[in-house]
């Protein structure tokens, strides 16, 4: 069979690229081509790993990923609600995608203070993944609801459907797979989101690791921050890959 | 008139809700300026916001630049050895779901706080929506395409000039929006964590000494710009799409 | 005797098109008058606005000029009534429903509890049984077809439009599709109105048969069909379906020797 064979090299090719990639990774460290910034993979497994840092590191991402899932909830019911009302509402729709534009173009960093403001240090790295989550999903939600076929509207207006059924019947359904790729696509928005809320006076979390380490230091332990990080965003990315081709599979 | 407001709703209630709960609070200036107080100090001292804003711009644009070239020159890379291509695209598309902000702290670390660091930072962060982007479209051909060329005997050099570059424009400029959104974003997030000059950097400064109207100020100077650059690359692509497509 | 008479009356319609202030004509002053209980078919090259007219008949465009009426209703508010029933080339089901739902669909549009003994016939009817759950991406073109045929009749419609609804589907199928509909049709008699550009398909399924000229689309020949329903398919094979072949055939493309409709 071609096609298994020709997937198995697939496999072994991609293997390959990811194992040159990590023995890259650790001869850079291990001869300090880089500096001492640059340590070697296995330093920073090791460090990671370490039974003595689980406490450390355990907290630090149970925070970042509460504030990160709190905000991405938020953030996903925001954009299909704005995305529906702009959508059943024409007159609102140029206006609201420029509303959208405007608040994902205030840099991360400046929405955090307004956010310590408005509500709490706590509270203020989910509120800025929020926002990174709302534009995605409300961009990915406008192109599905466009991506209505009109043969479907068509055939919707010859049986006299009203449009508010129309949209929960026709334009909702056709949207599903888009807003699933944007459910994908904004996590790790979120998460980016989230590191960067933290560096704002949250008590603990992965951005505070990664501040803290990198003004003192602190080179494993800012490498191990960031794996980590990395280790969390893909885990997720892998489920909502998951949840996407479900999606598509459903309602195509 | 009318359009303006058709257009720019969203804007005007975030005006205008900003300046009552502000107005509601009695906050002091130093906790939450007003949208006026804030306008105020940008048209009394342009100078600082001008000559910061100049900095991120260059330092974006041309880590832009240079990310899209990287980015693209990878992905012609990738296209002509398919061997290539299977052993990088996996890990470029590991890359492409890992936050990829995070690793501008160990960037600065390795380069050192200057703005050779923070162009590369630039770089790096936008080679990967222009590799990804410019390497799907290398590949989605129109239909049938393919083999008119392998019947005509194209070459591997004129089947790619010919047919995949151009074939790959409409996502090379969707790499482009996405890329130009994420190279302000970079330049300003290396430019708060190191410290040198820049919108970044302007911000990070001037909110330590509660000069909370011009840290403002440098936000909404850093939003306009970065809605700007949204604008013209989204009306771009329009374009693009409309002549490739 | 079922359905509405519907009634064409000087209809012309023009589309809007950059740089022409004229727009480009598609129809130009039709008057059909269709019965009640009558299946009317509308043959015609393609482009020729054929469509554009069932389009008109469906609410889904207006005329430039002149009128349309369902039963001296406008069509726009016989489908707010949900009394029209359709079926086009594009299938149109809904990907993520299942056959039984797609073809119950109309019910819930038009705020009725579902009358499942009624989808349960029409499943029978089109000769879909045991395939209700499956879904459309899981059946083949044909059986597509027939799932919406059966949609188009679940509301008992008075009036039936169906735009070459066998057009994407191959020789044999169709025929196949024909042979079913006209066993179908003649159960009920719902005043019908078909497009298509099949000279045989039109012949077979209609009482009556207009020819339209390209654009701007004109009717330029009208035949009656002399068969008796319900119609068998043997008909297909007599000498009188053939010479009417040959004489619609040589309408839709006139030879040099008879064309006289160009401008």
């Amino acid at each position: 069979m071609p096609g298994a064979s020709s997937r198995l090299i697939a496999i072994a090719c991609g293997t390959a690229g990811l194992a040159g990639f990590f023995a890259l990774w650790q001869v850079i460290g291990h001869y300090q081509l880089a500096g001492l910034s640059w340590p070697p993979l296995t330093a920073v497994l090791q460090y990671l790993f370490d039974p003595d840092r689980h406490a450390l590191f355990l907290r630090a991402i149970d925070a970042t990923l509460r504030s990160t899932i709190a905000g991405y909830l938020i953030g996903a019911l925001t954009g299909i609600g704005l995305a529906s009302i702009a959508y059943t509402l024409p007159m609102l729709q140029r206006g609201s995608d420029r509303f959208a534009a405007v608040v994902n173009s205030i840099p991360s960093i400046a929405l955090g203070p307004i956010f310590l403001i408005l509500i709490s240090r706590e509270a203020t790295p989910a509120g800025v993944a929020s926002i990174h989550v709302f534009f995605i999903v409300y961009v990915s939600m406008n192109s599905g609801l466009a991506s209505t076929s009109q043969a479907h509207e068509d055939l919707f207006s010859a049986l006299g459907s009203s449009r508010l059924k129309r949209f929960l019947r026709l334009n909702f359904p056709s949207a599903v797979p888009a807003i699933a790729s944007g459910l994908r696509l904004s996590w790790p928005a979120a998460l980016i989101g989230a590191i960067i809320g933290e560096w704002f006076g949250a008590p603990r979390g992965i951005g505070i690791l990664i501040i803290n380490s990198m003004q003192n230091f602190q080179i494993n332990l800012l490498w191990s921050a960031v794996l980590l990080a990395a280790m969390a965003s893909l885990f997720f990315f892998g489920m909502l890959t998951l949840v996407e081709r479900a999606a598509y599979r459903r309602f195509r | 008139m009318a359009r303006f407001f058709v257009l720019n709703w969203g804007i005007l209630l975030i005006l205008v809700a900003w300046e009552g709960w502000v107005a509601a609070n009695d906050f002091n200036p130093i906790v939450m300026p007003s949208p006026q107080g804030v306008f105020m100090d940008m048209i009394s001292n342009p100078g600082i916001y001008v000559e910061n804003t100049s900095v991120t711009l260059f330092v974006a644009a041309v880590g832009l630049a240079g990310g899209l070239a990287v980015g693209t020159g990878l992905a012609i890379l990738t296209w002509s050895s398919p061997l290539l291509s299977g052993i990088v695209s996996p890990t470029a598309v590991l890359f492409s779901s890992v936050p990829v902000v995070s690793l501008i702290p160990i960037i600065a670390r390795i380069l050192g706080y200057n703005m050779a660091t923070e162009i590369a930072i630039v770089v790096i962060i936008t080679f990967f929506p222009s590799f990804v982007f410019t390497t799907a479209g290398l590949r989605d051909l129109p239909h049938g395409s393919q083999d008119l060329f392998s019947v005509l005997g194209a070459s591997r050099r004129a089947t790619l000039r010919r047919l995949a570059l151009p074939a790959a424009v409409p996502n090379m400029a969707i790499a482009l929006r996405l890329a130009a959104a994420h190279a302000i974003l970079a330049a300003m997030i290396a430019e708060f964590l190191m410290g040198t000059t820049g919108l970044g950097y302007l911000f990070a400064v001037t909110k330590q000494e509660f000069l909370t109207e011009r840290a403002f100020g440098t936000s909404v100077v850093a939003t306009a710009i970065s809605v700007a650059a949204f604008l013209a690359t989204s009306l771009l692509e329009r374009r693009i799409r409309a002549r490739f497509t | 005797m079922t359905g509405a008479a519907i009634s064409i009356e000087h209809v012309t319609k023009r589309f809007p098109l950059k740089g022409q202030s004229a727009g480009v004509m598609a129809l130009e002053d039709i008057s059909i008058a269709v019965e009640q209980s009558e299946f009317v078919a509308l043959l015609g090259p393609s482009g020729c606005g054929k469509s554009t007219l069932l389009r008109l008949v469906a609410s889904l465009e207006r005329p430039t000029e002149g009128t349309v009426s369902i039963g001296g209703e406008a069509p726009g508010s016989l489908a707010a009534r949900h009394a029209l029933g359709v079926a086009f080339q594009d299938h149109a089901l809904l990907p993520w429903l299942n056959v039984h739902d797609n073809i119950a669909l109309p019910f819930s549009l038009a705020n009725k509890p579902v009358d499942r003994e009624a989808v349960g016939g029409l499943i029978d009817l089109v000769g879909l049984n045991g395939f209700e759950t499956a879904r459309p991406g899981q059946l083949s073109g044909g059986m597509r077809q027939r799932v919406s045929i059966a949609r188009s009749l679940v509301l008992s419609p008075e009036v039936l439009l169906l735009d070459e609804p066998f057009g994407a589907l191959d020789a044999v199928t169709r025929r196949q599709m024909n042979i079913e509909l006209q066993r179908i049709w003649s159960r009920q008699r719902i005043t019908t109105v078909l497009v298509t550009h099949s000279v045989d398909e039109a012949l077979f399924l209609a009482d009556r048969v207009l020819v339209l000229s390209a654009r701007p689309g004109r009717i330029i020949r009208e035949v009656a069909t002399p068969f008796d329903r319900p119609r068998d398919p043997a008909v297909m094979r007599s000498a009188t379906f053939h010479d009417l072949v040959d004489d619609l055939t040589d309408a839709l493309h006139p030879t040099d020797a008879t064309a006289h409709a160009g401008r």
